[in-house]
């Protein structure tokens, strides 16, 4: 299994789970920390959000938008996008070879 | 604490976050585990800030997480069995005491880490009873601290050094201090159900039947034979408790990280 986000070392499992929530559009950061910690049911402290935030968009994989009352929304760009799609799809890969090796069918 | 917590970070970081990261921290009650993760979030952009943008180009970092806490419980309560055992099995003599003082300090350090790693979801809903849980031990570490060097600098546990206490009483002090914390941080995980309820009953037990047996032994206010089987229930369910919050929360930390995965598939 590759993994497309390079170089996150701790930060790549938060940074992903961030790409994920902005998937459905933009989303300002508390708004990504109540929707990780609710999809995933662990808590998202604010120092790690904005460490993986800040990683992220020096990587051009997210951009801030205008801020709204000093919030500043994010969203996905292009090629944060292609790079979430290609981890989904390896992780996809990953789970299903997981449960064939189970004798499961996936889905 | 806010402003603070803003001023740990590099200038230029809070150039570009600030303003929004001060809102974030103003949304919900912050916490043991929100204020460790943002310590170790300003020591990452001190440390690996580089060029001219807000973000570090490394991918190491810190970060305070569930699995942290859950490590740490699991070490914290493994240790305390020892350090209970052995101090029981040691009955009094010197020459265990050394070393069972140093175990001491451990299991008191590690089970500071897991009480704030673990207290995250708790936090939102009774942040004053969280602090509480987290602040009492802290200064207990402190007394088990300075009654461990005493030990260590007079050699005899048992030798006065202050106001008639010995060190090692000083260091029991710190204990009962963590205990306290302990049931506190257990009646909140009772309470907002966030981590396995019976292994914070368990770890209640621990901390609660401590009292009547250390008052037994010592003091003779309850009858010698219940005082030992409440010290020997507190050697059993304490570390246990520890332990088993330890493993619920990592059971916790690997269904997320499942739920992430097979959402995906």
């Amino acid at each position: 299994m590759t993994s497309p986000i390079p170089d996150l070392g701790r930060f790549a499992e938060p940074a992903l789970l961030i790409l994920v929530s902005l998937s459905d559009g933009p989303k300002h950061g508390y708004a990504i920390m109540t929707d990780v910690e609710a999809g995933t049911g662990r808590p998202l402290g604010p120092g790690t959000l904005y460490a993986a935030l800040a990683r992220l968009e020096e990587r051009g994989l997210i951009e801030a938008l205008a801020p709204i009352d000093r919030r500043r929304p994010y969203r996905l760009t292009a090629v944060g996008a292609g790079v979430l799609a290609e981890q989904l799809h390896d992780l996809a890969e990953f789970a299903e070879l997981g449960l064939k090796r189970l004798g499961r069918s996936p889905g | 604490m806010i402003t603070l917590l803003l001023r740990l970070y590099p200038a230029r970081w809070r150039a570009r976050y600030g303003d929004e990261f001060e809102l974030i921290l103003g949304d919900r009650p912050l916490g043991p585990f929100d204020v460790a993760d943002v310590l170790l979030g300003a020591l990452d952009a001190q440390l690996h800030l580089r060029g001219h943008g807000a973000a570090s180009v490394h991918g190491k970092g810190f970060a305070m997480t569930l699995r942290v806490g859950g490590f740490a419980a699991i070490l914290g309560g493994l240790l305390w069995f020892i350090v209970l055992a052995w101090n029981a099995a040691n009955n009094g003599a010197e020459s265990g005491a050394y070393w069972i003082g140093l175990l001491l300090l451990a299991a008191v350090v590690t089970t500071l880490v897991a009480l704030v790693g673990l207290s995250a979801f708790q936090a939102r809903r009774y942040p004053v009873l969280m602090w509480t849980a987290v602040a009492v031990p802290a200064l207990g570490a402190i007394v088990t601290l300075l009654g461990a060097i005493a030990i260590v600098i007079g050699g005899d546990s048992d030798r006065e050094v202050v106001a008639g206490f010995s060190g090692w009483a000083i260091s029991t002090i710190g204990v009962m201090a963590l205990l306290l914390g302990s049931g506190l941080f257990a009646l909140a995980t009772w309470r907002t159900r966030s981590l396995s309820r019976p292994a914070a009953a368990l770890l209640a037990i621990g901390a609660i039947v401590v009292v009547p047996g250390l008052a037994g032994l010592s003091g003779g206010i309850v009858p010698r034979e219940i005082a030992g089987l409440a010290v020997l229930a507190a050697v059993i369910a304490f570390p246990a408790g520890w332990a088993a919050l330890g493993v619920s929360a990592l059971r916790l930390d690997r269904a997320a990280t499942a739920r992430i995965q097979g959402a995906t598939s």
